[in-house]
Formats: C-alpha cells, sequence, structure tokens
C-alpha cells in the first residue's frame, strides 16, 4: 500500500480524502478497548479504519462474521451501543454515526467475539437445518418448555435489552406538507428542488446525517463540477427555501393509507446523553399530498461457499468506506461482480492504493470496455468465473477462483462482490403493491405504488446518475404540481454517461464451505433447497420455513437471490416464482419512540375530578376507574390495612354520615320537544311519565337484548332532563344517544350533551346526612319538601347555583349534591366542615361496594355485558308497552330460558373463610367440572352488618334455591367454601332508611 | 356552628400552571402560556331545522353570527365557536357583561334569546382553557396534534374540535401571531399540562 | 387512514370511531316482532347479519374525537379507498320511509 508523505496513525485509514474530519480526534470503544476515529465516521467505518473486521458472531452456527455493506441493510454488523440503561441491542454499525465516548459491544458470543464457544453449533449443523426446531425438539413434549426452549433461546439470541428503564425521552409529532420526498441522494435533492421551487410544501427526509446518498460514496460529475459541490448547492437551496424541511437522520419507515408515512428522526442517537429537554428519538407522520420515493438502491451479496467470512463485503460498500470515510477495507482486493458499476469500487481501491488483486466476472461476456477499464488498474481479468472458496476463518487469506480454462488460488484479504442492485422499493408495496420482475434490469421494479407515490432514480430502477437527476427533477415538479402548484420544465444537470450494465447469478458454483443467503438469520442456499425438497413451494412458505429474511434486516439483501435460487431449482422465470412484498417497518423502529411521552404515569390521560386534591389531603388511595382516579378508601392514622378504613367507612356511613365524590359518573344533558320519547326508547322503563323534580332508576340495553349500563335520571323541566350513566360507560352511552339521535331517529327534536365535566358531585349518605345538608343547603330539605327521589336547584353558600338529588345506593337516608365544578373542592369542604359534629367521614369506592351489596344494587360484576334484565331480577323494570332498543332481541327464547344463571345473594357459613369474586357455584359433594358448574360469584365483601362474607352471584335456579347451600369453588386461590343462598338484599329490604 | 361558606372557585389549571420559566432557560421562550380564567361558556344546539333562525337571532340579540363552518365568530369579547353540525360553544369573556351575576349569566341570556330555538347549557366549569403562543407553538403543538397549522391551512378565526396527545381538545386561532385558544376537558387538565410542559421544555415555556 | 368529514375536512383515523354496517335499517315494528313471527326475523337480521363484501361498501363511523358527527363512509375495504363520506343525519333523513312519515304527520 502507497503511503503519503503524513501517514496516518490508524492502520487502515486512507492518507487523504473522505468527508471525515481528520482534525478532530474521537475515542470510542468496542468491546471494553478504546479506538480512535473522526467526526464523520461510522462505528462501522472507525472499526474498519482500525483494522478491526471481526464485529459479531451470526445467530445459528456462531460463525465469525464482519461488515457486510455501509447502510442499513446490514445483516451482520450488529452490536450493543451504550451501557447500563441506554443500552440498544442489535444496533447496526453501518449507521450509527460516531460520537466521542461511544461505548459498543459485540452480542451472540461467550465468552468472547474471538473465541466463541456456541460456535460449536457449527459441528450440529446437519440437525440445525431449515426447520429443525420443527423436527428436533417435536418429543418428548414435556421438554420442549423447561429444556428445548431456554437452551434454543440463550444459544441463538441477538443482544441483550436494557434492565433499567431508558432514562432518555422520546416523542410522537406530526408534519403536514404537500411533497414528501424520501430520500437524499441525487434523485431526492433534483426531486425536492424542483418541488421546492414551485412554492410547494415540501419535507425531505434522508437516514443519513450528511445529504447526498451515492454522492457522498463516489466519484461523481455534475454540471462539470464534483458532485458533492452540486449537492451541496442543492442543499443550501433548499435550507433558504421557506416552505422546505429538512429531516436528515429520518427514517421514512412506513407508507399508510391516504397519504401518511410513519418516520423516525433519531435526534440524538450521535451523542452520549441528549440535551436537556430534547429527546433522543422522535417518531413523525408525515402527511403528505405526494411523495416521491427516492431511497436508491441495496447492492445483492453473491452466493458462494464462504461468502460470509469477515473481509467479503459489498464493492458498492468498499467504495463507500474508501471515498467517504477515507477507510481502506483490506490492502489486497478480488473484485467478484456481475456488472459493470463495480468498476468503481476497483477505481476506487486503486487510487487509495489497495492493490485490486483480481476482477472474477461472473458474465461469459462481459463488456470489451470494462476489460479494459480493469486491466489498465493492473488487474487480471477473469470472464466466466466464479470464487469456489474463501480460506481464512476471522479473516480472508485466500480466495479460490474458477473458470472454465483453468482454477487458481489467489493471496488477498478482501472480496469486493457485486450481484447487482436491487431498487429500495419497500414503501411501494406497504400498502400491498407487489414488485414486478424485470428481465432486462435484473431486479424487481416497483409495481403500482400507492395512490399520491412516484419513485424516482435508482429505488425505480434506473441506476445511472443521469437517470437519478432526470427522473428526480421531473417526478417532484410532477408531485408539485398534482398539489396544486405550477412550475415550469427544467433541464436536469449534466452528469456524465455511465454503465449500470449486469447479469444476475443467484448462487456460483457450489464448493467446500457453506454459502450464505440470509447472513443474519443463517440461511444458506442449501436449506433453501431443502426446503424445495421438502414440498415449501411458495416463495413465502418457503421463506417461513428456512426464516429467511425474517431477521431484524427483514430480508434486505436476502430476498431477491432466495426467489433467484429458487427459482433455478425449479427450472422457471422469476416472475413465475414470485416475489416477496414489504412490511412496515423499513428498519427496525424503538418502542420508545412509538410510545413516546406515553409511558408511565403518562402512559394514558387520567382524570381527576375537582375535588382530587381535597380527598388526596384526607388519605385517599386512588384506583383507576376508567380513565379516572377514584378514591378507594381513605386511610386513617394508625389503620394499617385497607379492609380496616373500608370497615370505619361503612360503619361512618350506617351510624351518621359519609361523603363520598361521585363526580365521575356520566353526566348527559338532555334537552327539546322530544327528549321525553328519546328516553323512553333508551331505557326499558318509561321516563315520559316522571314528574318534573323526581328522578327514577334507569335500565339502559344493547339492540341485542343485553342490559348495557343503569343509572338515575332526573327530569329538571318538561323539555329538560339530566341523565346519569355509570362511570365506565360514560362516554359510551353519549355516542349511543347520538347514534339514535343522528341515525336511528333523526326526526327527534332532542339535543344532548356531556355536563359531566361541568358538575361536581358527591354522595351525602348516612342518618345525619340530613341534618348535615340543612346547614350547606339554603332551601327547605325536610322529607316533605325533598322526598326519596327527589330532584330540584338548590343553593348553595354564596348564592352559588347547586343540584340536589335524594337517591341512595348504600341504603341509607342519602341524598347526591353536585356544585359547578370550580366549586367543587369548596364543596367538598363545606360538607366536611358542615359535618364535623356529626361524625362526617368520606368513604371510597371500597365503602360504597360494600354498601351496594348488602342492598343488592347491580353493578360492574353483574353488568359484564353477559346478563339480561331478567337475569338480574330487573324484569319489573321492562315496559311491554312501548318499543326501546333491545326491547325484541331480549325476547330470545335462550334469554328467557328458565336455567339461565340469575342473580341470587349468598352468605359464607363460616365468617371466617373468605370468599373472592369469580368463584363457581358447586353443588355440594359435585365433581368441579363443566357440566356441574352452576354459575359464579360476581361480588363479594365482607358486612359487619351480616357478620360475614356475603356477596351476589349469578346462578342457574338460584332465586329458586334460597335457603340452600351450594360451594363456592374457587380454583385460582385454592378454596372450597360452603355459602347459604340467600335473597340479593342484606340490609333494609323494606327501604324503610332510605325513605325515612 | 358557624355559617358555612364556600371558599373561592378553582380554575382547572389553578394547581399546575406555576407563573414563571419552565425548560429550557436560554433565550427568549419559545411558548408562552397563559391560563384563560372566567370564561363562560355554553353549548348551544339547534332545535330540529331551527339552526337558520337560530343564526338570525343570535346576530339580533348579541351581534354575532354562529359560523356554519369549524370558524369562530366574536363581537366585543363574545364568540361562538362552530363545534359540530347544529352545535356551537359560546365564550364570554372574564368580566363581559352578561356574566356579571356569574358565568352561569351568559346560558341565561342565551336560554332567553334563543327559546325554542335552541338547547343551551352550562359549561363554564367544565374545560380548562389555555392561551399559547410564543415562536415555537406550532412546534410544540405538532407533538399533540395532528391538525395542520400552516398559515396556508389554518388561519385566524379557524376552530377545530380534535384530539391532542389522546385528549379531546376545541381550539381556534386568536391572531397571525399565531395566538391559540385552547380548551380541554377539566378533569384532563394535569395529564394535558403534563404533555404541555413536556413538549414545550426543549423551546424554553414561559408561564404567565 | 385519513378520513375526510364533511364537516371538519381531513383527519386520521385515530379521531374517528367505527360501527360497521350502514345499509341495514333498524325495524320499527318491535311489538309485532315475537319470536317465531316473521317480524321477529326482520329483526334478527337487523341486529345480526352482515354482507362482508369484498370491494364497495357503506360503513357507519363517528368522529368521536371531533364534532362527533356519525357520518356515512363509502369505501373498498380491500384497497381502503375511500369514495365518500357524508352526514348520517342527513343520509338518515332522506331515507324513504322516514321522509315520508315526517311528511304525513
Amino acid at each position: 500500500m502507497t503511503r503519503s508523505e503524513t501517514p496516518s496513525p490508524l492502520p487502515f485509514r486512507l492518507p487523504a480524502g473522505g468527508l471525515i474530519d481528520r482534525s478532530t480526534e474521537i475515542r470510542f470503544s468496542f468491546d471494553g478497548r478504546s479506538y480512535a476515529g473522526h467526526p464523520g465516521d461510522t462505528l462501522a467505518s472507525a472499526l474498519l479504519a482500525n483494522g478491526v473486521r471481526l464485529v459479531g458472531r451470526s445467530f445459528k452456527y456462531h460463525r465469525p462474521r464482519g461488515l457486510l455493506s455501509a447502510g442499513p441493510e446490514e445483516p451482520n454488523g450488529l452490536v450493543e451501543l451504550r451501557a447500563g440503561a441506554r443500552r440498544e441491542p442489535n444496533t447496526r454499525a453501518t449507521v450509527a454515526e460516531l460520537y466521542d465516548g461511544l461505548e459498543a459491544t459485540s452480542q451472540n458470543r461467550w465468552p468472547s467475539l474471538r473465541f466463541d464457544l456456541m460456535s460449536l453449533n457449527q459441528l450440529a449443523a446437519p440437525i440445525l437445518s431449515a426447520g429443525f426446531y420443527y423436527k428436533t425438539f417435536m418429543w418428548p413434549a414435556a421438554l420442549w418448555e423447561k429444556l428445548y426452549e431456554p437452551m434454543i433461546r440463550r444459544a441463538a439470541g441477538l443482544g441483550r435489552a436494557a434492565e433499567a428503564p431508558d432514562p432518555d425521552r422520546y416523542e410522537k409529532a406530526t408534519a403536514h406538507c404537500d411533497v414528501l420526498v424520501v430520500g437524499g441522494g441525487p434523485a431526492g435533492l433534483a426531486a425536492a428542488l424542483a418541488a421546492a421551487r414551485t412554492g410547494a410544501r415540501v419535507i425531505l427526509a434522508d437516514e443519513d446525517f450528511r445529504l447526498g446518498g451515492r454522492l457522498l460514496a463516489e466519484a461523481q460529475t455534475i454540471d462539470g463540477r464534483p458532485a458533492l459541490e452540486w449537492a451541496a448547492l442543492a442543499e443550501a437551496e433548499l435550507e433558504a427555501a421557506p416552505e422546505v424541511r429538512i429531516f436528515r437522520r429520518t427514517t421514512v419507515f412506513g407508507a399508510y393509507d391516504h397519504g401518511a408515512y410513519g418516520a423516525v428522526e433519531r435526534v440524538n442517537d450521535h451523542v452520549a446523553t441528549p440535551p436537556a429537554y430534547e429527546p433522543r428519538q422522535r417518531l413523525w407522520r408525515f402527511v403528505a399530498e405526494r411523495c416521491v420515493l427516492a431511497a436508491g438502491a441495496i447492492e445483492r451479496p453473491l452466493v458462494f461457499p464462504g461468502n460470509d467470512r469477515p473481509g467479503v463485503m459489498l464493492a458498492g460498500a468498499v467504495r463507500t468506506y474508501a471515498h467517504r470515510y477515507g477507510v481502506a477495507a483490506g490492502r489486497e482486493a478480488v473484485v467478484f461482480s456481475t456488472g459493470d458499476d463495480a468498476l468503481r469500487t476497483a477505481r476506487e481501491l486503486a487510487a487509495g492504493g489497495v492493490t485490486v488483486a483480481a476482477w472474477v466476472d461472473a458474465r461469459r461476456e462481459p463488456p470489451d470496455a470494462l476489460r479494459e477499464a480493469v486491466q489498465e488498474l493492473g488487474a487480471p481479468f477473469y470472464p466466466d468465473g466464479a470464487i469456489t472458496a474463501v480460506h481464512g476463518r476471522t479473516s480472508i487469506q485466500a480466495v479460490d477462483i474458477r473458470t472454465p480454462l483453468f482454477q487458481t488460488t489467489l493471496e488477498c484479504d478482501l472480496v469486493a462482490m457485486s450481484g447487482g442492485w436491487s431498487p429500495t422499493l419497500h414503501l411501494t408495496s406497504h400498502l400491498g403493491g407487489r414488485p414486478v420482475w424485470d428481465e432486462a434490469l435484473g431486479a424487481y421494479r416497483p409495481g403500482a405504488p400507492p395512490p399520491g407515490m412516484s419513485v424516482a432514480g435508482a429505488a425505480a430502477g434506473g441506476m445511472t446518475l443521469r437517470e437519478c437527476l432526470a427522473t428526480g427533477g421531473r417526478l417532484g415538479l410532477e408531485a408539485a404540481r398534482a398539489a396544486g402548484f405550477e412550475g415550469t420544465d427544467a433541464p436536469p444537470p449534466v452528469a456524465w454517461p455511465e454503465s449500470a450494465a449486469a447479469a444476475t447469478l443467484w448462487r456460483g458454483p457450489t464448493g467446500k464451505g457453506k454459502a450464505f443467503v440470509d447472513f443474519q438469520n443463517d440461511v444458506t442456499d442449501a436449506d433453501l433447497e431443502l426446503a424445495e425438497r421438502e414440498g415449501y413451494r411458495s416463495v413465502e412458505h418457503a421463506k417461513r420455513y428456512t426464516t429467511l429474511g425474517m431477521a431484524t434486516d427483514q430480508g434486505k439483501t436476502s430476498g431477491v437471490n432466495a426467489v433467484g435460487i429458487l427459482a433455478g431449482l425449479r427450472g422457471q422465470g422469476m416472475a413465475e416464482t414470485g416475489t416477496t412484498t414489504f412490511r412496515p417497518p423499513y428498519t427496525p423502529v424503538s418502542f420508545g419512540a412509538m410510545g413516546g411521552h406515553h409511558r408511565g404515569k403518562e402512559f394514558r390521560p387520567t382524570r381527576r375530578t375537582a375535588a382530587h386534591a381535597w380527598a388526596a389531603e384526607q388519605g385517599a388511595s386512588f384506583v383507576e376507574s376508567g380513565v379516572w382516579l377514584r378514591a378507594e378508601w381513605f386511610t386513617r392514622p394508625g389503620e394499617t390495612d385497607w379492609m380496616q378504613s373500608c370497615a370505619r367507612e361503612v360503619a361512618t356511613v350506617r351510624g351518621a354520615v359519609g361523603i363520598c365524590d361521585v363526580s365521575t359518573l356520566g353526566k348527559i344533558d338532555i334537552q327539546g320537544p322530544d327528549a321525553a320519547a328519546l328516553l323512553d326508547r333508551l331505557y326499558t322503563g318509561t321516563f315520559s311519565t316522571l314528574p318534573v323534580g323526581r328522578a327514577r332508576y334507569g335500565l339502559m340495553l344493547r339492540e341485542d337484548g343485553f342490559v348495557f349500563d343503569d343509572g338515575t335520571t332526573a327530569r329538571l323541566g318538561a323539555e329538560h332532563y339530566l341523565m346519569t350513566t355509570t362511570t365506565a360507560n360514560a362516554g359510551k352511552v353519549m355516542q349511543h344517544i347520538e347514534f339514535a339521535l343522528q341515525w336511528l331517529w333523526p326526526e327527534l327534536d332532542a339535543q344532548a350533551v356531556s355536563v359531566t365535566e361541568q358538575w361536581a358531585q358527591f354522595a351525602v349518605a348516612g342518618p345525619r346526612s340530613r341534618e348535615l345538608l340543612a346547614r350547606v343547603v339554603a332551601e327547605d330539605v325536610s322529607n316533605e319538601a325533598v322526598p326519596f327521589m327527589a330532584a330540584l336547584p338548590v343553593t348553595l353558600p354564596g348564592g352559588v347555583r347547586g343540584r340536589l338529588f335524594r337517591i341512595s345506593f348504600s341504603g341509607e337516608l342519602a341524598y347526591e349534591i353536585g356544585a359547578p365544578s370550580s366549586y367543587g373542592e369548596a364543596l367538598a369542604r363545606a360538607l366536611m366542615e358542615a359535618g364535623r359534629d356529626l361524625g362526617v367521614a368520606p368513604y371510597g369506592l371500597e365503602a360504597l361496594n360494600v354498601m351496594r351489596i348488602e342492598k343488592g344494587h347491580v353493578a360492574g360484576g353483574e353488568l359484564n355485558g353477559q346478563t339480561t334484565a331478567r337475569d338480574l331480577g330487573l324484569q319489573k323494570m321492562v315496559s311491554t308497552k312501548k318499543d326501546f332498543i333491545g326491547r325484541v332481541m331480549a325476547q330470545r327464547p335462550a334469554l328467557v330460558a328458565p336455567d339461565r344463571p340469575a342473580l341470587v345473594g349468598w352468605k359464607s357459613a363460616d365468617p371466617s373463610v373468605r370468599v373472592s369474586a369469580g368463584a363457581h357455584f358447586l353443588d355440594v359433594g359435585a365433581a368441579a367440572s363443566m357440566e356441574n358448574d352452576l354459575g359464579y360469584v360476581t361480588a363479594a365483601a365482607w358486612s359487619a352488618h351480616a357478620g360475614g362474607w356475603i356477596g351476589l352471584g349469578l346462578m342457574k335456579h338460584g332465586p329458586e334455591r334460597i335457603g340452600e347451600t351450594v360451594r363456592a369453588w374457587d380454583a385460582v386461590r385454592g378454596r372450597d367454601t360452603p355459602v347459604t343462598l340467600c335473597a340479593p338484599c342484606f340490609y333494609d329490604p323494606q327501604g324503610e332508611r332510605l325513605r325515612g | 356552628m358557624a355559617e358555612i361558606a364556600l371558599s373561592p372557585p378553582l380554575s382547572a389549571f389553578a394547581a399546575l400552571a406555576r407563573h414563571g420559566r419552565h425548560g429550557r432557560a436560554e433565550g427568549p421562550a419559545g411558548v408562552v402560556v397563559e391560563e384563560l380564567r372566567g370564561l363562560a361558556l355554553a353549548t348551544v344546539i339547534a332545535r330540529k331545522g331551527r339552526a337558520a333562525d337560530l343564526a338570525a337571532a343570535c346576530r339580533a340579540s348579541f351581534g354575532v353570527e354562529p359560523a356554519s363552518t369549524p370558524r369562530r365568530t366574536a363581537k366585543d369579547g363574545l364568540a361562538v365557536v362552530w363545534s359540530g353540525p347544529g352545535q356551537w360553544l359560546a365564550v364570554a369573556e372574564k368580566g363581559h357583561p352578561l356574566t356579571a351575576g356569574g358565568a352561569d349569566g351568559l346560558a341565561d341570556a342565551l336560554r332567553g334569546a334563543l327559546a325554542g330555538l335552541a338547547s343551551v347549557t352550562d359549561q363554564s366549569d367544565a374545560r380548562g382553557a389555555l392561551r399559547l403562543s410564543g415562536p415555537r407553538v406550532r412546534d410544540a403543538l405538532a407533538k399533540g396534534l395532528a391538525l395542520d397549522l400552516h398559515p396556508r391551512a389554518f388561519r385566524p378565526g379557524d376552530a377545530a374540535s380534535t384530539w391532542c396527545a389522546l385528549i379531546d381538545v376545541q381550539l381556534w386561532q386568536v391572531d397571525a401571531a399565531p395566538t391559540y385558544d385552547l380548551l380541554v376537558a377539566r378533569g384532563f387538565a394535569g395529564s394535558f399540562w403534563h404533555w404541555l410542559e413536556a413538549s414545550a421544555a426543549e423551546f424554553g415555556l414561559e408561564v404567565r | 387512514m385519513r378520513i375526510t368529514c364533511p364537516h371538519c375536512g381531513e383527519r386520521g383515523n385515530e379521531e374517528f370511531a367505527y360501527l360497521g354496517d350502514a345499509t341495514v335499517r333498524r325495524p320499527d315494528d318491535a311489538g309485532a316482532a315475537r319470536p317465531g313471527a316473521p317480524e321477529f326475523e326482520r329483526w334478527m337480521d337487523y341486529v345480526y347479519l352482515r354482507d362482508n363484501p369484498a370491494g364497495r361498501h357503506r360503513e357507519l363511523w363517528q368522529h368521536v374525537h371531533g364534532c362527533r358527527a356519525w357520518l356515512v363512509v363509502t369505501r373498498d375495504i380491500s384497497t381502503h379507498a375511500i369514495f365518500s363520506v357524508e352526514d348520517a343525519r342527513a343520509a338518515a333523513l332522506a331515507r324513504p320511509s322516514l321522509v315520508a312519515r315526517d311528511a304525513a304527520s
């Protein structure tokens, strides 16, 4: 290798050139060893510059692997990037931008990369062939979970995920544009420029940290000057255009319906720790009128024995490392190619002082111009040739070359292979578009792209720079025009002619050693043969059987070769053999980015009532109820167990007075001349007959006849009702009403709007509740003025308008009092103040639940979507005189069958043994079997009043068996408890207390 | 015992909006937020077939013509924001004469003027309201709002009901600065605020 | 997916709730529809019987995180192409028998 006068300290760094900042040295580590690199390097280029060839072990056979590519298609160079909580497994070294202090670790090896004990798997290769896990580990089945699966997982793992929560921020955002250009190479830059000049809003996204695409990697000329100058001018013009947004380090990973695209921006992956307040990654949704896909092309490897040895690389990658990063991937190279494009690589190597030891061309008659050009570089040219073996394990020592005329072994340490280029058409097939085989091109072209997308440059099969510039400019302008902008056609920039002539070779001559098709999943040509032999004829089946293309690289370098090999095995053409389509994402997307802000406590929004802070002060323990946070119980000093707190709260309500925040119940304001008619159709009962100033319990069915929701609805005026719903169903009931008004009965003149958030509402329950309210409400609250089920406007202190409802869920004398939400906290405090000498205390959901069970009121456990009014003993609430939603279907014979489980109460015979919801009812002495199942416990509570465990349940013939003893059988908790059946009401069955 | 009194009303963001600078401290704040307190709000839904009469009555009584597209129309501190077919949100600024007797004065006035034409419901306590501005306000909102707020797509007076960070919001553009007013259900104020603080942090958030 | 609400304009599908077939019609003879009666079979069809065409279909959606209007979306359920989005209430009022019923009342 020729050295200049200032040799680089790094063994494989070329003396000059490359888009790296040689004036700055940065340090990084790989497997604990420190290395040097420069800004502008990737981890891959810096490793190569340091002479590190071995970067990983393969998935199945643990074969030593080196870098194959220089881009996102990389199957081998996967590392764990960063450490500790920021550790990110399976990161492609080829796209990991180098930064000072970068830490990377190889993965899938034990104990070390160079000496990997798991590589013994190679000796077991005969049993690890395609489908081995279907065959080898079949028997005995009992060993699967305990032995085979853990063993396979340990041996065939990829990287390790971080074990601590990710300390970084992630976010999601949306951006809109007229024209989205995917890819910032020559075609993409030309497209973005053409679209931007019309004034259209343009987004240009490129996954690299630098725009330019292939122009960064090749010595090209545009308009008579170095192509990079053209790219810099284009970039500057785009930067200055007011309606253009350039997204660097941004991968558009998915195309979705109607112009939506998913993209991930690696905002701060190129620094060790993101700056304060900045995210590491941002997930974008781009919404675009039109899209120009200019994603370039991916080079195909050649399939020959030993093609996975470290030092066998894609020819395009070899020149990228040389031209862009100033790195020689080796010192003596053999080029193995099916086309002319690799000439650029040979020239780039020669210019960098790397010996081109031979050009092996798979074509019988390669172009004379190519032969001459290669010979000018001083390299022997072997047409109709192939590499049949690679010598060396962790690096190449020599290769065997065979042509029809002779065979030779040639010393070298680098093989630059090129099997032709495949358009990066992934986004065109995300919505089902099937790639089309183009025999002349020797590649799949995009089929019909999704509506609104056009494909430019190499992604469309136009492999020359000229075609990239021409199609990019034309399609950029067309896209802007289609989005409603005007512009004039301009001639494309001038580029030199070049030859993209290439043949296809799916498989070289077989020889000694494995020939890999899918490097990441260790699938060889022999595996594909096996799949074919065993009858997996469809490409999709063969893929799944061999796992080809199913690794994290999704077969970017293997998919087309696999189809070619299968076609050859069947003696068919490519088109008849088939193709594979792609699904999002194009490259892996982290869960962090997909979650964005919504993780941990912000996983989903929570809703707090107006008196939340007051409840927290009172010692509330909160639980999510729907999206609301509700108090479960309030811990008082000295209480160590929630059941203690709950029992005290029940005693307070039963003996004095308690306050419960019920603001979360859905409240729907219904007005209009047909409000009553609407309610009659929504509820099983009749509300048109409800007097103004009164409330009534209502039951709503779904149209299929099952119970949907229940609640109390009050008539505030002749044409004005206030409906309440359960907390969980508030949103669904609102949708249901809107559906009824807009679609079922648009002729009804009624208007509905949610007022859940307008009113804070508190249950005030207990024998002393009236006394308490009399101190807070200006109006007379006597039993005569406010009888049971009364509903009326009231005046709160300071003249604030409130609402009072005499309703009871607890079974006690009870009210619900409402105030505008701004006064919610104030009202809670006022109620506490007013009841202090009465012994008032707040109570939570658990106490509420105990009391409703004692009263036999149905709630979530019974309103489970599988019960009818009849099942719940509420048939008397169902009118037979009118149409209402669910009326007809509720009459179905199966829903009125006498053996349907029906609501029943139960009490444990042994007060010391707990019974839980979910336990099944069985007859005494009956075996626990499906045939003997009688139903199940829907609700259970410790009742001080009943002196034991009580509850509700749904049981076949339950109501007819009251007084009998059955068992509550609980397999989950290992309990089997005798319970006595009773009527579903344990407390004040005559309702004297609540009417008093 | 002592006379029971109610403490003063609390706005939705009262406990959340800590005045001052949050997030990035350098440079001018990219996002400025202020809670709009004391707004009177009322839902107005047209009775069947009476939308045109409602619009006329509204114009006659209040000088504001409700829009039939997602727009906000306003006069002298009283605005009507389209919020759905045949449905509007009336918004009276703090101190508007109609709210002299309390926020529900707005609903009373509308009920009087629109009797037989609309169902009116007081919503003054149901929402938290924020006024958002600053040079990076669009960038911050884009982290939760999928709406296109580009000046070509959304202009002063335009209004929208949409979803922001998984929370229902109603917003409209006040001026070309740009300034936006945004309403969120009161119960979601905490979650919304946490999202806003996180999203605006990199630009610097000033709470007024 | 992006759906153009006739009231609000184009929005992402996350703002919409899907219900299903818009071609079925709720019968209005609940009183006569007892099990065994032919009217009952019509109700069974309304509640349970759905066509599942691989192609053009009319569906009910609601712009639930927007203007809350119910919508009739006509789209190809294979290609996801959307042909039209109508306001459901307007479409419902245009249904023949209801118009006739309104006129009669």
